[in-house]
């Protein structure tokens, strides 16, 4: 079975996606939690994640390492990395999106257990994770598994 | 490489392997749509049970002791929205904690410092205090359990709403919280309120050795700083609801949010100085800041 065409382009538009979507929660970060347009009451409350001692990950803010995470799956989700089948680009883009998608579970357990709070934008992020996570994991090897 | 060079590699590959090698080859590659199946629905269930377990909790919580209502007012305490924290900074009307003297030795638990809490149901003063305490340390951790209660209705500031730390708990990475309320709103037989927490020996200790008055509130900020009394005074939560009070937090321009959050912004400062400016985006916070500069030198 080969891998659709569909596929390449659509991971590497999830992966734009999620880097505009980190780059804005990065700027956020280090200018103003006001910036965020999103709820700051209730359970949805951006800010509050935002700012939460969780939002930062050994001194790094989150919203950081998505923007790089991005950055570095948009690279080898590129229609260039697909057409190359290139192994390292596999199998970097496998354990890339694996660690990402494990950063994310604990991510989504914080939002839960210990900040309280959703964030919309986050969520939106996680999203996007977990689609390239689906896609790469199906497709992500130059030859396509046989069914 | 197109997917068919790479099928032939694989296939020359496998016929260079050893016989029992290459027979299983092909079934390994046949199991891999089951393994990312596996990984992806092992990844959704997490996350549904995640979520599940968390709604749960949720519906769950206002059946025990508290009511959805509490459980509103104790999520607006405990997420007060850091602009608006840095909206009222130093506040107005709030006394600044006391240094404690250079050479005190290091107050800590299980190698953390220590924040420790002793107060009383039925004392007004303590209502005042434990919004503020609440709002700063939720800055450093969690509490699970905060209660509400009420002041005594026959003292000063009779019935003044506010939480309890009776039956709480407190989690952080970076500061060890400790409350203690002695005694309840509710006056038993004798005529003295009754018991609550006994205060171990060691909290019994710190209270005599740092509260030489021995009044309460009492509050103390590991070997930095101690607050006695409370630091605003309760008579701007007069005749308030909880919810009242709750909502208030959240406009920095209300005389509540500029005493409790004036008060909280400050024994967080306080609280700074124990954990090295940790965390760095509350600590140099511009609320935070602007409340350190009222605090006297820390030892």
């Amino acid at each position: 079975m080969n891998r659709p065409s569909w596929v390449g382009t659509t991971t590497f538009v999830l992966a734009l996606a999620g880097l505009g979507v980190a780059a804005y929660l990065t700027i956020v970060h280090y200018v103003s939690p006001k910036l965020l347009v999103c709820n700051a009451s209730g359970v949805v409350n951006c800010e509050q994640v935002t700012t939460s001692r969780e939002s930062m990950f050994f001194g790094i803010p989150v919203a950081l390492l998505g923007l790089i995470w991005f950055v570095m799956m948009a690279l080898l989700c590129s229609p260039r990395a697909w057409r190359s089948g290139s192994r390292r680009i596999e199998v970097a883009r496998m354990g890339v999106v694996v660690a990402g998608m494990a950063f994310v579970l604990w991510l989504v357990y914080a939002e839960l257990y210990r900040i309280r709070a959703i964030c919309l934008w986050c969520t939106a992020v996680h999203l996007i994770a977990f689609g390239l996570f689906v896609l790469v994991l199906l497709y992500g090897r130059a030859t396509a598994p046989e069914g | 490489m197109t997917n068919r060079t790479a099928q032939k590699k694989k296939s020359q590959t496998q016929t260079k392997g050893k016989g029992s090698g290459a027979k299983r080859k092909p079934s390994r590659r046949r199991d891999r749509p089951g393994f990312a199946a596996f990984a992806i629905g092992a990844v959704v269930l997490v996350v549904l049970g995640m979520v599940g377990f968390s709604l749960y909790n949720h519906v769950k919580t206002p059946s025990t002791p508290g009511t959805s209502a509490s459980v509103r007012v104790v999520r607006e305490v405990t997420s007060v929205p850091p602009a608006t924290l840095d909206s009222v900074g130093a506040g107005s009307g709030v006394s600044a904690p006391k240094a404690l003297p250079p050479g005190t030795p290091p107050i800590e638990s299980g190698g953390k410092p220590l924040v420790l809490y002793v107060g009383a149901e039925y004392c007004p003063y303590c209502a005042a205090e434990r919004w503020a305490t609440v709002v700063a340390l939720s800055r450093f951790g969690d509490f699970s359990g905060l209660g509400l209660t009420t002041s005594s209705s026959t003292d000063i500031f009779p019935s003044t709403r506010t939480l309890t730390f009776h039956g709480s708990t407190y989690t952080s990475d970076l500061i060890v919280f400790e409350g203690v309320e002695t005694q309840s709103n509710k006056l038993s037989a004798t005529g003295s309120y009754e018991s609550l927490d006994t205060p171990t020996a060691e909290q019994q200790q710190l209270f005599s050795t740092y509260n030489s008055g021995g009044g309460i509130p009492f509050l103390l900020i590991g070997n930095k700083y101690v607050v006695s009394g409370s630091s605003f005074q309760p008579d701007v939560l007069q005749g308030k609801s909880w919810q009242e009070i709750a909502s208030a937090l959240s406009d920095p321009s209300s005389e509540i949010a500029r005493q409790v959050l004036g008060a909280a912004n400050t024994i967080t400062a306080a609280i700074c100085t124990l954990t090295n400016g940790q965390p760095s985006n509350v600590c140099t916070s511009s609320g935070v800041t602007a409340a350190a500069s009222t605090l006297p030198p820390a030892s």
